[in-house]
């Protein structure tokens, strides 16, 4: 996706001021107190008071059905063993314990970062001190496994069971058998289908591996099934076959009916949510840009502002903060792979920012930097800076990698060499540059314009072409028959005007 | 082609910064009269309708219309002449170098393509040669060139006058720009009049408007155009 760059960069305007203003309010209030704010009495007595008794909530780990009673004996600072028998044993006699659990359940929130005061016992004496209290032995909660909640559950379960049935026919109710055994199975079912639900974040509920993604399904498909079964038993109980369909028509034509009605409000509720997501997506991307355009652009322009009386300075800093931008906006991401052109634009870049002298790079074609190419980068580097140097802008590369090889030419508008010749002082020129490009299979040329000096460096083509058997060095890379001509003619005529 | 005794080039500026507009309008010599300013597409469609200069400075990106900047603004006045009876031309100006815009708003039909940060003399020169009906081609879109026919690749014409790639001269002239020559240091390189360079460079802008090259097409479609 390429984002139309005018738009963007106004959009980000607007977010910026925000961004901008905000950050100023910020800091407006931190200027009195720089250092650290005071934490007023009260407040901190209330933390004392939340660090010693613990918000009530269902860890995540270590439960056995769905973490109520951990949750409630970090809260109470009770042990968690006493908790459970304390549900189970008013459980048996009424059901009121496991009312109780349920409601437990359905109103207090899952803890986010598995156990809670678990993190704290370290650094929170007070706390530590609670617990120790509390329990002696802390409990051994993250160790157990899935196998064991589940040991225990079934367990847990039957003795429940069996426990309400005994109950039961002991009060006289022996009738009610029928319904009892349904409705255990209704239970059951619920309650597995259910802890998936508690399950907060829906990577776990559609799984990220797709080893926990099974089972969730499996769990679920299991407690639907369970479910539902209890409810047939339990609805058709002493029916008939016929009576059976009549009533499941019924059940269906009903659920068709809820499933019309409710259709539209689902659709409308699903795109509603995909909208907000949506939303929220481009508010992050928003900030991201807010945030980039914050350390970037605002610093330039604030360095600019100071540096306002030099504009050698203000220049450079305003090119080389456009390129930041250019490539920030332009570029894709951008492969690894060290190219030919990628590595002789970014010398380009380092000498404008060494001597703050713009370059027009233009360059097409590219290749993988390999020796060769390695050398003509460094001969490009030296070219530009002999040419921001002595010469006078506007300064200008061009490469071009092609199937007859690598061109590149470094132009400035100066006054050039005197008589046509290097001088003394820029023998460096002979070993930088035309040694180099000698010693990797090129060559580089010096020219004097009319106006300004011209450095051309050419590199044979790629000499590992992908046919592991070059015929003929200059024409191996698929060059069309015709272009020979025109591609050497340049070379030629440098060849004859070689300062 | 750069006589002081001509009649300064009417030109409409434009573009939604309003600094810019002052700034090139300051920076503006003698050759140039600025006869008309707009901000959006819809005001510089009205403008130019009624000024009808022989030149239009273009900023490619632009609020309004379908969306499109400077595209929409060369659409809306496609078939607009002068009172001499010149078509009005167009010269886009941008902060931007991305081919899309670039290819996009050249085969929409300006005849030229400037960045924002040219001196103020090549700008007056390339109004001039736009106004004289010839193609202005900065270096960087010299290489966009090379790059989109594939000349940079070794691919040439047969013949002159095919439309997919560019003849073996034509190449030579666009690399010769896009090593920062002007186009009489071109003639001079190639043993050529000015006026021969000015007529390949015309040719060349001819093919970038009309050729089918999927490399065109693409950065085409990029702009919505096709």
């Amino acid at each position: 996706m390429r984002v139309d760059p005018e738009p963007t960069l106004k959009g980000a305007e607007t977010t910026l001021n925000r961004f901008g203003i905000h950050a100023f309010v910020r800091q407006d209030e931190v200027m009195p107190t720089p250092y650290e704010r005071p934490v007023p009495p009260a407040e901190a007595r209330a933390a004392e008071r939340r660090a010693a008794r613990p918000q009530l909530t269902r860890p995540a780990e270590g439960k056995v059905i769905a973490g109520v009673a951990i949750g409630l004996a970090h809260h109470l600072g009770w042990p968690v063993r006493w908790i459970r028998l304390a549900f189970v044993l008013i459980s048996i006699p009424t059901g009121a314990g496991l009312v109780a659990y349920v409601f437990l359940w359905a109103l207090t929130p899952q803890s986010r970062g598995g156990v809670v005061g678990r993190g704290r016992r370290a650094v929170d004496p007070a706390d530590a001190d609670a617990l120790a209290k509390a329990g002696g032995v802390p409990e051994p909660v993250t160790g157990a496994g899935e196998r064991d909640a589940t040991r225990v559950l079934l367990v847990g379960g039957l003795m429940l069971g069996i426990g309400l049935v005994v109950v039961a026919q002991n009060a006289g109710l022996n009738a009610r058998l029928g319904i009892l055994v349904p409705l255990l199975v209704v239970a059951a079912g619920a309650v597995l289908a259910w802890s998936q639900l508690d399950d907060s974040q829906r990577g776990r509920w559609l799984g990220s591996e797709t080893g926990t993604r099974r089972f969730s399904v499996a769990r679920l498909a299991f407690g639907g099934v369970l479910a539902l079964t209890g409810l047939v038993i339990m609805a058709t109980r002493g029916r008939s076959l016929a009576a059976i369909w009549d009533i499941g028509a019924a059940v269906l034509a009903v659920l068709a009916g809820v499933a019309l009605i409710a259709a539209p409000w689902a659709l409308r509720f699903w795109s509603d949510l995909r909208h907000e997501q949506a939303e929220l997506a481009r508010a992050t991307e928003r900030a991201d840009i807010a945030a980039h355009l914050h350390d970037s652009v605002l610093q330039t322009l604030a360095l600019i502002q100071r540096k306002a009386g030099d504009p050698g300075a203000v220049t450079q800093l305003a090119r080389a903060q456009e390129r930041e931008l250019r490539s920030w906006l332009y570029a894709g991401p951008s492969d690894s792979d060290a190219t030919l052109a990628t590595a002789v634009v970014e010398a380009a870049h380092e000498v404008e920012d060494l001597h703050g002298t713009p370059i027009e790079v233009v360059s097409t074609g590219d290749r993988p930097l390999d020796d060769g190419g390695q050398a003509l980068v460094r001969a490009v580097r030296e070219s530009l800076l002999n040419a921001v140097r002595h010469g006078a802008p506007p300064v200008s590369l061009y490469l071009e990698v092609g199937p007859s090889g690598v061109e590149a030419f470094v132009r400035d508008h100066g006054p050039g060499f005197e008589g046509g010749e290097i001088p003394e002082d820029r023998l460096g020129v002979r070993q930088s540059i035309l040694g180099r490009m000698e010693r990797h299979g090129g060559a580089a040329k010096v020219r004097r314009l009319e106006h300004g000096t011209e450095v051309s460096l050419s590199l044979p083509p790629d000499l590992r072409p992908p046919q592991p058997v070059p015929e003929n060095d200059h024409t191996t890379n698929a060059q069309p028959p015709t272009t020979p001509p025109t591609n050497v003619q340049p070379a030629a005529e440098e060849t004859r005007e070689h300062a | 082609m750069n006589t002081p005794e001509k009649k300064p080039v009417e030109v409409v500026l434009v573009d939604d910064h309003r600094m810019f507009r002052s700034g090139v309008r300051a920076e503006l010599g003698q050759a140039v009269s600025i006869v008309g300013e707009a901000p959006d597409v819809d005001a510089a469609i009205a403008v130019i309708r009624q000024a009808k200069p022989p030149v239009v400075l273009l900023d490619v990106h632009l609020p309004g219309g379908n969306g499109n900047g400077g595209i929409d603004v060369i659409h809306g006045c496609k078939g607009l002449e002068t009172v001499d009876g010149q078509p009005v031309r167009f010269l886009a100006l941008s902060v931007s170098d991305a081919a899309e815009d670039v290819i996009a708003v050249i085969r929409a039909g300006a005849r030229g393509y400037v960045t924002k940060t040219i001196s103020a003399t090549d700008l007056t020169r390339a109004i001039q040669r736009v106004a004289d009906g010839d193609a202005v081609f900065s270096p960087r879109l010299a290489g966009f060139v090379l790059d989109a026919f594939g000349a940079a690749a070794g691919e040439v014409a047969q013949v002159d006058e095919e439309l997919d790639r560019l003849s073996a001269r034509e190449r030579e002239v666009m690399r010769l720009i896009a090593r920062g020559y002007q186009y009489k240091e071109v003639a001079k390189e190639l043993f050529i009049s000015v006026k021969t360079v000015e007529t390949h460079v015309s040719s060349v802008l001819r093919k970038l408007q009309l050729s089918s090259r999927h490399e065109l097409t693409a950065w085409a479609m990029g702009r919505r155009l096709l």
